[in-house]
């Protein structure tokens, strides 16, 4: 083959390449990309979402956002979306750890239990949010009634304190199994080998558990974390089911808040202020986990 | 005789000239070929029948136009898919109905179609609507919609048990005191029976009570009256009533359900609600329910509720015509009784009412004295473009003081500070 064929020859494979991927890029460029340089375009506008007409009124919505009445809500609903986050890190990592280690038997009774736990995941969010809230209803909630009839007290979710946590059981039911099923995939994937070698070394299960299966899950921890924040930080459905941000903004998590100023206050040029500053954050704090994280990864597995 | 003759002919000539123009401009709006409209409502699956007899006679009588009523969740569902179909000015309905709050909003926007021009153009009797009415469905002046489905706010409350123990309906505000004991039921500290549940949900249901004393939620140099001392004390008052526990204050997601399960179950003596939600407390009460009039204060009055019929005017103008003449038609006599008797909601039209369906209606429905006799008493809802702010605030803050405790003074005060700020915006 001359140089000259050589180089066609690439030239063609880079232009395949370049088509195979070229209908992803547009479908990026069309629905990721170019709604985030609209959306920049927009906070600096006095946009309704109704009117056809704006006007450019410069860094009036972020001024609005870090120095005027805005800030107080900004720093409300991202407290709440951390504590929402936080908790939702926990049940998946902690609690499909947990449910993963009890699950993870060959026999067809813990076959159906992992189902049984994995199910709620392919439940529609609101369907089951409405169910909940029925099952936690204050008055005529099921929960309340059965902790009337052995004794105790019920508890009030209708309230600043516990609205929340209403929420965060619903969440846990729904991804607990998930959190189960990726460590459990994982787990088959842990060579017994090194198993065999701790035991004869004289390692009990939970000092195996401890240096070899948990270094070894640490790609799929980094994974389940990364995913489950970027996920729990756009919490909206369950929120606007279950709450509308309620009672007195307690769960009003980011973007519920985004959602009522462009829909309920038509002030779709703050939203688009927010949700920038809510995309810098989310950016900001995922690279800074990569970064945090490069080093402390075990990869063997 | 010469100047007579031409006088006659000028007339003439005048006449057909006018008669001509009005021709025309009817004949602008006039439908000439098939078209298919959609038309977007908030009326739930138990209505559907109902919708569909309304748009099946409409279609026998309008044969060029097809109707696909679409059911688009309720009223906040229904403005997200407009405002997102409006800013894309794609897939707009040729008609669409808009909870009234609402109407504000997409007035100053410019969404909806001046109906002005329609109504001259083609005679359609707008004065038969109550003036409060028109006010409600118009911006700035212009006719921007037309009144469809109308409720007020009214107390529910059980018949029987008021036979039977004597408790009489609060008139006035001053009355409520007296009511609040005699018709509330506490032993031990335990609530057995709460005298009324006020919804705090929606600042719609405890709004009168503020109007009727005098306050002035937005004043006009874009400010409220609600951190001043009237205001405090109507909200001391609610606060009182609920730290008794001789009432609750509705408030919460699933609030409204709650409330009503505790009327139907005996556990309230009477509920404050929309009157669009009689047929539900009729249909599943086990005893008879009543209707009554707000109390009232300095003045007593309610205020509308319900939903608008509006055309989006970015549709083009064929699409608008087929909308002109199916809103003419849900807003006709002969159709308004219909909605009146089948959903609960209020007759619209004055003729209506002294009709002999409407006489019937009412000897059926007693209850609705209370609405009938007021008809005049029901205004507009306050209309400004940062209304949904506001009230949003006024509702978190009112909940706040009155469920979880606090100082009512200096709540109300720092109320009033965010509401002006949101104001001033």
């Amino acid at each position: 083959m001359t140089t000259k064929k050589k180089i066609n020859y690439r030239r063609r494979e880079k232009l395949k390449d370049f088509l195979c991927v070229l209908p992803a890029v547009i479908f990026f460029a069309l629905f990721v990309y170019y709604p985030i340089v609209k959306l920049f375009q927009i906070s600096f506008t006095n946009w309704n979402l109704i009117s056809d007409t704006y006007k450019y009124v410069g860094l009036k919505n972020f001024k609005w956002l870090f120095k005027g009445s805005g800030f107080a809500s900004l720093v409300n609903s991202l407290a709440i979306t951390f504590r929402y986050t936080f908790w939702e890190i926990v049940i998946t990592i902690a609690g499909g750890l947990l449910l993963a280690s009890l699950f993870n038997r060959e026999s067809k009774v813990f076959s159906a239990l992992r189902s049984i736990v994995f199910m709620p995941r392919y439940i529609a969010i609101s369907a089951s949010a409405i169910v909940f809230m029925w099952i936690l209803n204050d008055q005529y909630g099921i929960l309340n009634y059965v902790l009337k009839v052995i004794g105790l007290k019920p508890i009030m979710f209708n309230t600043k304190e516990n609205a929340l946590t209403a929420v965060l059981i619903l969440t846990g039911w729904r991804v607990i199994g998930y959190g189960m099923m990726i460590y459990l995939s994982a787990m088959k994937g842990i060579s017994p080998e090194y198993y065999e070698a701790a035991k004869l070394d004289g390692a009990n299960g939970f000092q195996r558990f401890r240096f070899i299966t948990l270094p070894l899950l640490s790609p799929t921890t980094l994974f389940l974390f990364v995913t489950t924040f970027i996920a729990s930080m756009k919490v909206f459905q369950s929120i606007d089911v279950m709450t509308s941000g309620g009672p007195y903004g307690a769960t009003e998590v980011i973007v519920y808040w985004i959602y009522e100023l462009a829909f309920v206050d038509f002030r779709v040029d703050r939203a688009a202020a927010v949700t920038l500053v809510f995309f810098v954050i989310l950016m900001g704090f995922t690279a800074a986990t990569m970064k945090f994280t490069e080093r402390n990864i075990y990869y063997e597995s | 005789m010469k100047k007579g003759i031409s006088t006659f002919f000028l007339s003439i000539m005048m006449l057909m000239v006018i008669v001509g123009i009005g021709a025309q401009d009817a004949d602008k709006y006039a439908v000439k070929a098939p078209i298919k409209i959609q038309f977007w409502h908030a009326l739930e699956a138990q209505y559907k029948p109902l919708i569909d007899k309304v748009i099946a006679d409409f279609e026998k009588q309008n044969p060029l136009i097809k109707v696909e009523a679409i059911y688009q969740g309720s009223y906040a569902d229904l403005n997200e898919k407009l405002i997102a179909a409006q800013a894309a000015g794609t897939t707009l309905p040729a008609l669409t109905v808009a909870n009234t709050p609402y109407v504000a909003q997409y007035g100053a926007a410019g969404l909806c179609e001046i109906l002005d021009p329609y109504i001259k153009a083609t005679s359609f009797d707008i004065n038969d609507f109550g003036e409060g009415l028109r006010r409600a469905s118009s911006y700035d002046g212009k006719q921007v919609s037309l009144p469809f489905l109308i409720s007020t706010q009214i107390m529910f409350y059980n018949k029987d048990i008021a036979e039977a123990e004597k408790i009489k309906l609060p008139e006035k505000w001053s009355d409520m005191d007296e009511f609040m004991k005699k018709a509330s039921k506490i032993s031990g500290g335990v609530t057995q029976r709460y005298a009324t549940v006020i919804p705090g949900w929606d600042q719609w249901y405890f709004e009168p009570f503020y109007l009727n004393a005098g306050v002035k939620i937005i004043k006009d140099n874009n400010t409220t009256d609600l951190g001043e001392p009237t205001a405090v004390a109507i909200t001391k008052k609610l606060k009182q009533w609920c730290d008794e526990k001789t009432a609750y204050w509705a408030y919460g997601k699933d609030a409204s359900s709650i409330m009503r399960q505790n009327f139907l179950d005996g556990k309230a003596f009477s509920v404050v609600h929309t009157t669009s939600l009689y047929e539900m407390y009729a249909t599943n009460a086990k005893f008879k329910v009543g209707m009554h009039y707000l109390p009232g204060n300095a003045t007593r009055k309610s205020e509308i509720g319900g939903c608008v019929l509006l055309i989006p005017a970015k549709n083009k103008q064929d699409v608008k015509n087929a909308a002109w003449k199916l809103l003419s038609y849900l807003t006709s006599k002969e159709v308004n009784m219909l909605w009146a008797k089948e959903t609960g909601y209020m007759p619209t039209r004055n003729s209506v009412l002294q009709t002999s369906e409407a006489k019937a209606f009412l000897e059926e429905k007693p209850a609705f004295k209370a609405v009938f006799d007021n008809l005049n008493n029901i205004n507009p809802r306050i209309q400004h473009p940062a209304y949904a702010a506001l009230s949003k605030i006024w509702m978190q803050e009112l909940a706040k003081v009155i469920i979880e405790g606090g100082d009512v003074d200096s709540s109300m005060k720092k109320m009033a500070q965010l509401i002006n700020e949101a104001l001033e915006d």
